[in-house]
């Protein structure tokens, strides 16, 4: 009675009489039908889904996280009733079976009567984010400047980083084991560097410079080859979901996205500042910009928010969007701040102190930003580009395309006007087809001009808006609009202004590169330890939250972090300070180490990569082909395209591999197109066998695996006796010894001397090879040297 | 062939000693990565129904109406429009009418069950007692690349680890001669049989049935340059030059991963011809799959493979077969594909069952998504006869045979329509969760971490479909 009582109160309309009546009816009809087809998954002793509890009044009050499951004596208003009534495809409950009609009544009933619940108010606790909590952890906490620590061995350290290293050993009892021989150092260095072994001149001239600058000049040459921007482009690009393909429905080129991975290997290679790439990659299209060159550079490197896999064919515009949206904050979460913030789509972070409201606030810039366009060939949307101002070339390179262009045109007139002046079956017949063969290469150099240079890039909507929480990412229903702004655990200060008729982008760049935001610098320098050492000093390089690992060496973590942003958020200084430390000089081998290695008293081994491991095989044979930059895909070729001409019917112009350009054969893997369905075109099909990432992953440590397919590769590929053929020309172009020979084999491709056991070894393989020839015997042993595990590890 | 012993460091050794909890303990930890060789065989965690799975995945979206699934209304209003609850972000100009488009080939009951198949489907409706029909699946996306994906690993966007992925992952396999999850002519998008963030030995390989005896069956499985003698030459001077630098470290796992995966893909390029080779199969059973006629052919061989494979101990093949997509004209197109698939997929059934294979053995068929009951007509001319249907993920049929599920039983039901399913609804993550636990793995506990978080099949979804474990 009591309990009714606190229920009329609720609701006063009710008389009490009927608020009794409304007790019973709730307890004889409507509980019992709430314990048999709801509490499974919503009450406190089944599961809780959604959010939502109907074990008590409080529960279906407060509701899930769709907002209140009932409005009292409404019926439109109440999910609940909408849900049983299976009137909604997105909101059908129970979710295997709609309820008989009866059963259904009785809910409508109640909901008609008020909702009567007698039972005692369990109070729900909506579980919010705890802010305070969340800051406690050591990713939120400042960057703190670190000095290296006292260590007993003062001769040890080359510089501060080893004192870091080293103090930790000695505390836990531990001593760094013993230092790589220099051919071994050289490779590593040079690999880690630039992605490529070092040459035969550049092993002879390292190992007879006994000078104490021997290191420095290598690290030094490395730093500024462009090598080095090649290499740390691609290690960018795996956090992008990079390719030359547009979605994965069909095969639609993203014809301008080198512009992007070109502008990543300059920025590497001239050391742009880490802050001013991040401003640029997020909202370069917001910055100003002193020449037609700048500006360009600031539109391209946004790129970066569209280079991603979005689902251009899809029906459901509104879902394709959001979706992207979704992408898009996945992507600046782990690429920026090591965050994963996908899942908060459509709940609060499990473990992490980051809620909805963080997520729509980061959403609602990239919905307020221009990044699809729906094209006219039927359902096709495409990504947004952007014309780039143009530059002098462009007008030489444009007019002389003109020029070509027009003559094209002539050429086709003066057939058709042979075409129709002849009876002439026979000439008919021959006219007609070299006409459509004009057609087609005037439409694909219109298509494809190059006089007018666009980029895949960004531009702020006409309507910068807030965004409305979607209930379990669905667009279609929404909760409350979120402000704009950026995410709360990880900020000093209050939310910025963004000023009307912008995205926010701007804001959001300026905090990722603020000196004081907690998570870029360690993250970025992070990553780069991860790539010298093999493993970060975070070991999960993507994820920085509270279920992630923890520093291993917090101190050095910091003081890395700190040294980076006050030398300039400058990646070449950080790299040569880890390159030229002791700690990176150290083997591999160590008996003596702990298994894991956290203390590195060793190096970490690592594979080469699919790149390294191609790149590296061109470089052993001599025919590393010079810098290209420019499209990857062939799609100067028409042959590779269909869907041209366009035509009010022709579906979107899409490509198809039947002419490859030779040339790509010896560059490197980097300038190789990327497509995001089927297998990887050409030579770049190494790249499926050793663990390139799937371009719609954001991810900065590949996996390492050993699959047998890539033993079959290795032994069968045409690719690895290609280059073997290559190698073993080049050997036998000068007349030498086989002794000789053989040493100059094993300088390429393992980077040191050959052994007598080797030696004895190899000669005798030639010995029993040379039946097909002497190119062919020596073919088989390069192949051979380049499937074994030395050449394909770094050590 | 003798099963290399896992290389594994002695520490780790010493501690998956003493946590001999099982499988679930060590999923938990995520140290499985640990060990050189994923594929070696691991207890399931529950009790299992079937110990291999054959996918039979219809590519472009079967039509179940026409299939498994009649609906009155529809044939009733042939031709008219109908008043079918679409969401209007859902219609495009194409089906604008929501026209009814009735079948002209009965649907009937069959066997002693009475589950519903087309005449399409002869000999499918002859083993209609050993099906569980699924009527009212339903998945998320309308788009073919997201649909597809979806089924394959559970995720539309993300690239994540397929259903083979998992399953291998969890269970291992028998045949260390090769990989635990193969695919039998795949489509173009590799996403669908990527092990995404588990170990790649995870990922499924793809295999084509060689048209000429020259071509091999896996990429990169014969040298084209070299004879034997010069292959076996190479191979031992690597395998020496990896036993060498071995000799000069201590123990590395890496390394011994590599010699073994090494030897494996050795023996694989003899084992895979010998498996491929249907050859030495009696005239008796390649009648039994349509192999040699012309319409079956193709997935008759590939249906036997898979049958093959299967009774070698590989955990879960998949053989795809595309053709599905009827947007114009499904009553000319439709049969065609029923005449294609129909006998390889009843005779693989058969077959399993007169080889005692079929008990645990787990037979899906599935599109990834269904199509319309009204028609699509993209000429936006032509007459009701010759359209088509649109893709439809709301609701569609799939059906299971084998390995623990009752044969003979149809679960649920769709609306008047055939739009919206009204009861035993199976959406894909309740079907992975069903597979995955006739396996005799939780899908709730199979894991992988990643970024932080514990990954699953299900994401955060999924429940066992308990109506149809016999």
């Amino acid at each position: 009675m009591l309990a009714a009582l606190a229920m009329a109160a609720t609701f006063p309309s009710l008389p009490l009489a009927s608020a009794a009546a409304g007790a019973s009816f709730f307890r004889e009809r409507v509980e019992p039908l709430l314990q048999k087809r709801c509490y499974e998954c919503h009450s406190h002793g089944g599961k809780i889904k959604g959010g939502l509890v109907l074990d008590s009044r409080a529960g279906w009050q407060a509701g899930g996280d769709s907002g209140p499951a009932v409005v009292p004596g409404s019926l439109e208003k109440s999910r609940l009733i909408e849900a049983v009534r299976y009137l909604n495809p997105d909101l059908e409950m129970p979710p295997k079976a709609k309820l008989p009609d009866g059963e259904v009544a009785v809910f409508e009933e109640w909901v008609r009567l008020g909702t009567p619940d007698p039972r005692e108010a369990k109070t729900v606790e909506k579980a919010g984010v705890d802010l305070e909590q969340g800051r406690r952890h050591w990713a939120y906490q400042p960057v703190r400047d670190a000095s290296p620590p006292a260590v007993q061995d003062e001769d040890w350290p080359l510089n501060e980083v080893d004192a870091f290293i080293l103090a930790k050993q000695e505390a836990n009892g531990l001593k760094p084991g013993p230092e790589a021989d220099p051919h071994v150092w050289l490779r590593r260095v040079t690999l880690d560097l630039t992605g490529l072994p070092p040459t035969e001149a550049e092993i002879v001239e390292f190992v007879a410079d006994h000078s104490p600058k021997a290191h420095e000049r290598v690290v030094d040459r490395l730093l500024s080859s462009i090598a080095y921007g090649e290499r740390w482009a691609r290690h960018w690009l795996d956090l992008v979901g990079y390719a030359e393909q547009i979605g994965t429905e069909g095969k639609v080129f993203a014809e301008h996205a080198w512009r992007y991975r070109d502008y990543l290997v300059e920025s590497f290679h001239h050391d742009k500042p880490f802050d001013r790439f991040i401003r640029e990659q997020l909202a370069g299209d917001l910055l100003p910009a002193a020449s037609p060159r700048e500006r360009r550079e600031n539109l391209i490197a946004t790129g970066f928010i569209l280079l991603g896999d979005v689902d251009i064919n899809a029906i459901d515009k509104l879902k394709m969007e959001h979706d992207f949206v979704d992408s898009q904050v996945s992507k600046v979460g782990t690429a920026f701040l090591g965050m994963t913030l996908g899942c908060v789509r459509c709940h609060d972070h499990k473990f992490d102190a980051i809620g909805q409201q963080d997520y729509y606030a980061l959403a609602g810039m990239f919905r307020s930003t221009r990044t699809t366009f729906k094209t006219p060939h039927g359902i096709w949307s495409n990504i947004h580009r952007v014309p780039l101002p143009e530059l002098e070339e462009d007008r030489r390179i444009g007019a002389a395309h003109e020029e070509k262009l027009a003559a094209w045109r002539q050429q086709k007139q003066n057939l058709e006007t042979e075409l129709n002046a002849t009876e002439n079956k026979e000439l008919r017949e021959k006219l007609k087809p070299a006409i459509t063969q004009l057609e087609l290469r005037i439409a694909h150099g219109e298509y494809f001009h190059p006089g007018k240079p666009q980029a895949i890039a960004v531009q702020d909507g006409a309507k910068p808006t807030d965004m409305r929480v979607t209930i379990r990412g669905n667009p279609y229903a929404l909760g409350d609009a979120v402000p704009r702004g950026l995410v709360r655990v990880a900020m000093w200060g209050p939310q910025p202004e963004i000023p009307a008729g912008q995205s926010g982008r701007l804001q959001l760049a300026e905090w990722i590169a603020d000196s004081r935001n907690p998570l870029t610098a360690r993250v970025a320098v992070n990553r780069v330890w991860q790539k010298l050492f093999g493993e970060g000093l975070v070991r999960s390089v993507d994820y920085f939250g509270t279920r992630g690992d923890t520093p291993s060496h917090p101190e050095l973590l910091d003081h890395l972090a700190h040294r980076f942003m006050q030398e300039g958020w400058s990646q070449k200084k950080l790299i040569r300070t880890l390159a030229l430390s002791r700690a990176y000089r150290l083997s591999s081998e160590d008996a003596a180490a702990e298994p894991e290695n956290k203390l590195l008293t060793r190096m970490n081994r690592q594979r080469l990569d699919a790149e390294s491991i191609r790149d590296a095989m061109l470089v052993a044979s001599g025919r590393l082909a010079a810098p290209s930059g420019g499209p990857g895909l062939p799609l100067e070729f028409p042959e590779n395209i269909s869907g041209l001409p366009i035509t009010a019917k022709s579906n979107h112009p899409q490509f198809s591999i039947r002419t490859e350009r030779v040339s790509q054969n010896h560059e490197r893997t980097l300038y190789l197109p990327v497509v995001r369905t089927g297998t990887q075109p050409g030579s770049a099909r190494l790249r499926d066998v050793f663990d390139f990432p799937q371009p719609a992953q954001f991810t900065s440590k590949r996996s390492e695996t050993t699959v047998p397919t890539q033993s079959l590769y290795l032994l069968n590929a045409d690719l690895i006796r290609e280059r073997g053929e290559d190698l073993a020309k080049s050997l036998l172009s000068v007349k030498e010894d086989d002794t000789v020979r053989l040493a100059r084999l094993w300088l390429r491709v393992l980077s040191r001397p050959i052994t007598a056991a080797e030696r004895e070894d190899a000669l005798s393989f030639l010995q029993a090879s040379r039946a097909a020839g002497e190119t062919r015997a020596w073919t088989e042993l390069a192949r051979a040297l380049f499937g074994t595990n030395e050449f394909l590890l770094r050590f | 062939m003798k099963i290399l012993e896992s290389p594994i460091n002695s520490t780790r050794r010493a501690w998956l000693q003493r946590t001999s909890a099982g499988f679930g303990a060590l999923a938990l930890h995520g140290l499985i990565q640990a060990a050189a060789n994923p594929l070696a065989v691991r207890p399931p965690m529950v009790q299992p129904k079937a110990k291999r799975v054959i996918f039979l995945f219809m590519s472009g979206g079967p039509s179940q109406m026409d299939l498994f699934d009649p609906k009155p209304l529809i044939q009733r209003k042939h031709g008219k429009s109908v008043n079918a609850p679409l969401p209007e972000q859902h219609r495009h100009e194409s089906t604008d009418g929501l026209l009814a488009l009735g079948t002209d080939i009965p649907v009937r009951p069959r066997g002693q069950s009475g589950v519903t198949i087309s005449d399409l489907l002869p000999h499918t409706a002859a083993i209609a007692d050993e099906l569980c029909l699924l009527r009212a699946v339903h998945a998320d996306n309308n788009q073919h690349g997201p649909a597809a994906l979806q089924i394959h690993t559970g995720a539309i966007a993300e690239a994540r680890p397929s259903l083979g992925s998992w399953v291998s992952y969890g269970l291992g396999t028998d045949n260390q001669n090769l990989p635990a999850f193969l695919t039998i002519h795949p489509g173009i998008d590799t996403r669908n049989y990527a092990a995404s963030f588990l170990p790649a030995a995870h990922q499924g390989t793809p295999l084509t049935l060689p048209s000429k005896a020259s071509d091999p069956a896996i990429a990169f499985l014969t040298d084209p340059a070299t004879d034997g003698a010069a292959q076996r030459r190479r191979f031992d001077f690597i395998q020496r030059m990896n036993h060498r630098l071995l000799a000069r470290h201590e123990e590395d796992a890496r390394m011994e991963g590599m010699i073994h995966s090494l030897e494996t893909a050795f023996r694989m390029q003899t084992a895979t011809p010998e498996l491929v080779d249907l050859s030495k199969e009696t005239e008796a059973t390649r009648k039994l799959y349509g192999i040699g006629e012309k319409a079956t052919d193709r997935n008759g061989r590939a249906c036997l493979l898979a049958r093959r494979l299967s009774e070698a101990g590989v955990r879960f093949v998949q053989v795809t077969m595309d053709g599905w997509d009827h947007h114009g004209d499904i009553r000319d197109n439709l049969p065609k594909s029923c005449a294609a698939s129909d006998l390889p997929c009843a005779g693989l059934i058969r077959d399993l069952k007169s080889r005692g294979l079929l008990e645990d053995t787990l037979v899906v068929w599935s599109g990834e998504f269904g199509r319309t009951p009204w028609s699509q007509d993209l000429s936006r001319t032509a007459p009701i006869e010759k359209h088509g249907r649109e893709h439809q993920p709301e609701s569609f049929c799939a059906w299971m045979a084998g390995g623990g599920v009752k044969g003979g039983l149809m679960h649920g039901e769709t609306d008047e329509f055939g739009f919206r399913p009204m009861a035993g609804k199976v959406h894909l993550h309740d079907l992975h969760a069903t597979i995955l636990h006739l396996l005799g793995l939780d899908h709730e506990r199979l894991t992988w971490r990643h970024l932080g978080r514990d990954y699953r099949l299900t994401d955060v979804y999924g429940e066992v479909v308990r109506e149809i474990l016999a």
